[in-house]
């Protein structure tokens, strides 16, 4: 379920600077893009299929941003609601074992569910298209943050518990200074995932019903066979997820530089 | 702030195994009084339940059977009561590696509700006093060993505690800066008038520390009571032999032997109350019978 790979891909790809074989790789795919639109035919594919660079380029100005704000503010809204609702069962399975017992099988078994079984279910049970996908983006991505979240407070050292409880804090305090602290390597790790993730299950979850959104943009594309629109507005989601990636590397190197 | 009176009546800890269920008993009973202020080194071999008591004292573990008492409560059951009275240092120095060393030592004193600029005073006057000015704001991954159980030596006394407990916090260093750091330790606990129990498997370290060694047994029980100034300077060698053939064979040396504190069996029992008078009865005859 875990999409480890391509989170490697993404966070490496992440930071403000590109090495140079990752810009010669591009240009190598530039070029070799261009070569197979100028040969389609040889190829034996319709022309419209791989459309030029200057067409694309031609697509990716007319992009309206509107969409991509709106895609965006869906997938942090819904990212934040799930990692709050997760950490508040997360600390409550934490803190009482029973809890935990009972509730774990049931987010595994979230966990199982296909993303296109929870985009049915969206529209068979609501009828609100944000809500929608607001549903989707919570339940594919809430069991993720949570079962993080979980599995890295029980990591919390022992000798690190018991130091602070030898001070005797009282449960705030112990997850303010100690808990907190110590999984925040984690949480920013499971953010990074869940966001890449959410960027991706957002687009399909917009190919029900809304009307606005990069993946409303995508279907409507297809729909006019504009193949060079599809081009464009994939470049642009991958753009945003690469920026909101390098803003999480910003704020990971800030908060987590008493690292070695 | 003064120490407090450290109590321990037969006291007993077993752990029953995850594994395999099986009852595993770390303290067979001990039975000690520690003064007010009294520094007091315990000494026993490796595995003999030396932390299992420390986690007792400590209240991160309640007893099996019998009592222990700073002051007149027990640490565990009056958790929250003990809030700003004990401070530790451990065997490893446990320090939080996303804080600097001033906010390292500062935490007792969050945890306290201390005012942050006090905090802060307290704190640097104590980093200071352990020569670590100059690292206040380094953390803890810039700094050496030695220096890092500096900082929780400060993160310690920052308290002024009235209990403070060591758990082989010095063994793990290298010999000289043992020694240093030890002398710092028992200085400024005299000085802060702090009851301390400081816990080692060396023998060395045990009789340079104390006004007393408890020689443990393994399981936990007090083979040997040794109050360091009934010996005179040149008899020293021959205490520290008689310790460890205590050590070794696991039974007390006769040259100790008659130093040992041999609390009165029905003295313990008023003490403890009507509570478990059956079982602790039955213990206390099998204690004097010993
Ligand atoms: N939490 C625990 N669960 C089970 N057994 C334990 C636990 N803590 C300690 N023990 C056992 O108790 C005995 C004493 O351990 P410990 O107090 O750590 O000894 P020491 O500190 O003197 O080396 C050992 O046999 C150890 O395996
Ligand atoms: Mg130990």
């Amino acid at each position: 379920m875990r999409p480890s790979a391509a989170a490697e891909v993404v966070i490496s790809g992440g930071g403000w600077r590109l090495p140079r074989e990752a810009i010669i790789a591009l240009l190598v795919l530039l070029v070799l893009w261009e070569l197979a639109s100028r040969n389609a035919a040889v190829l034996g594919v319709p022309a419209f299929a791989i459309p030029s660079l200057e067409r694309i380029a031609k697509s990716l100005i007319t992009v309206t941003w509107v969409d991509v704000v709106v895609t965006v503010a869906r997938v942090l809204g819904a990212l934040l609601c799930s990692f709050a609702l997760a950490a508040l069962i997360a600390i409550w399975m934490y803190c009482v074992p029973r809890v935990e017992r009972y509730a774990y099988p049931l987010v595994r078994l979230l966990m199982a569910v296909p993303v296109i079984s929870w985009i049915l279910f969206a529209v068979l049970w609501f009828k609100h298209v944000e809500f929608r996908i607001g549903f989707v983006l919570v339940a594919v991505c809430g069991p993720l943050f949570l079962v993080d979240m979980l599995s890295s407070m029980k990591g919390v050292s022992k000798e690190l518990r018991d130091m602070i409880h030898s001070f005797r804090p009282s449960t705030s305090q112990l997850f303010r200074k100690l808990m907190l602290p110590a999984i925040l390597p984690a949480l920013l790790t499971s953010w990074k995932i869940n966001l890449s993730l959410a960027i991706r299950v957002v687009t399909i979850a917009e190919l029900v019903g809304a009307v606005t959104g990069m993946g409303h943009q995508l279907s409507v594309a297809q729909e006019l066979f504009s193949v060079a629109d599809v081009f464009a507005w994939t470049l642009v989601l991958v753009a945003v997820l690469f920026a909101l990636e390098a803003v999480l590397n910003q704020i990971e190197a800030r908060v987590l530089r008493w690292r070695v | 702030m003064s120490g407090l009176r450290i109590q321990a009546q037969h006291l007993r800890k077993q752990f029953r195994q995850s594994a395999n269920g099986v009852l595993i008993t770390a303290i067979e009973q001990l039975d000690f009084v520690i003064e007010p202020g009294e520094i007091v080194a315990v000494v026993g071999s490796t595995g003999c339940g030396k932390s299992s008591l420390f986690d007792v004292m400590i209240g991160l573990q309640a007893p099996t059977a019998g009592r222990l008492l700073i002051g007149d409560r027990e640490p565990y059951r009056d958790f929250n009561g003990f809030r700003g009275l004990i401070a530790t240092v451990f065997q490893q120095d446990r320090l939080m590696p996303w804080r600097s060393s001033l906010d390292n030592v500062c935490l007792p004193l969050e945890l306290i509700g201390l005012a942050p600029d006090e905090q802060h005073r307290r704190a640097r006057g104590w980093l200071e006093r352990l020569g670590l000015a100059a690292f206040t704001d380094a953390y803890p991954h810039e700094l050496s060993g030695g220096m890092r159980q500096r900082v929780a030596i400060a993160r310690a006394f920052v308290l002024q505690p009235a209990i403070l407990l060591a758990d082989e916090s010095f063994g793990h260093l290298d010999e000289v800066t043992a020694a240093e750091l030890r002398e710092t330790f028992v200085a400024l606990a005299r000085e802060c008038g702090s009851t301390a129990v400081l816990i080692t498997h060396q023998l060395e370290e045990a009789m340079s520390v104390g006004d007393r060694v408890l020689v443990f047994a393994k399981p936990a029980t007090v083979l040997a009571d040794i109050r360091v100034a009934d010996w005179p300077a040149e008899r020293r060698g021959e205490l520290r032999e008689a310790i460890q053939l205590t050590l070794q064979s696991n039974r007390c040396d006769e040259r100790i032997a008659r130093l040992a504190v041999q609390q009165p069996a029905d003295a313990v029992i008023e003490q403890l109350g009507a509570r478990d008078k059956h079982e602790q009865s039955d213990q206390a005859i099998k204690a004097n019978g010993r």
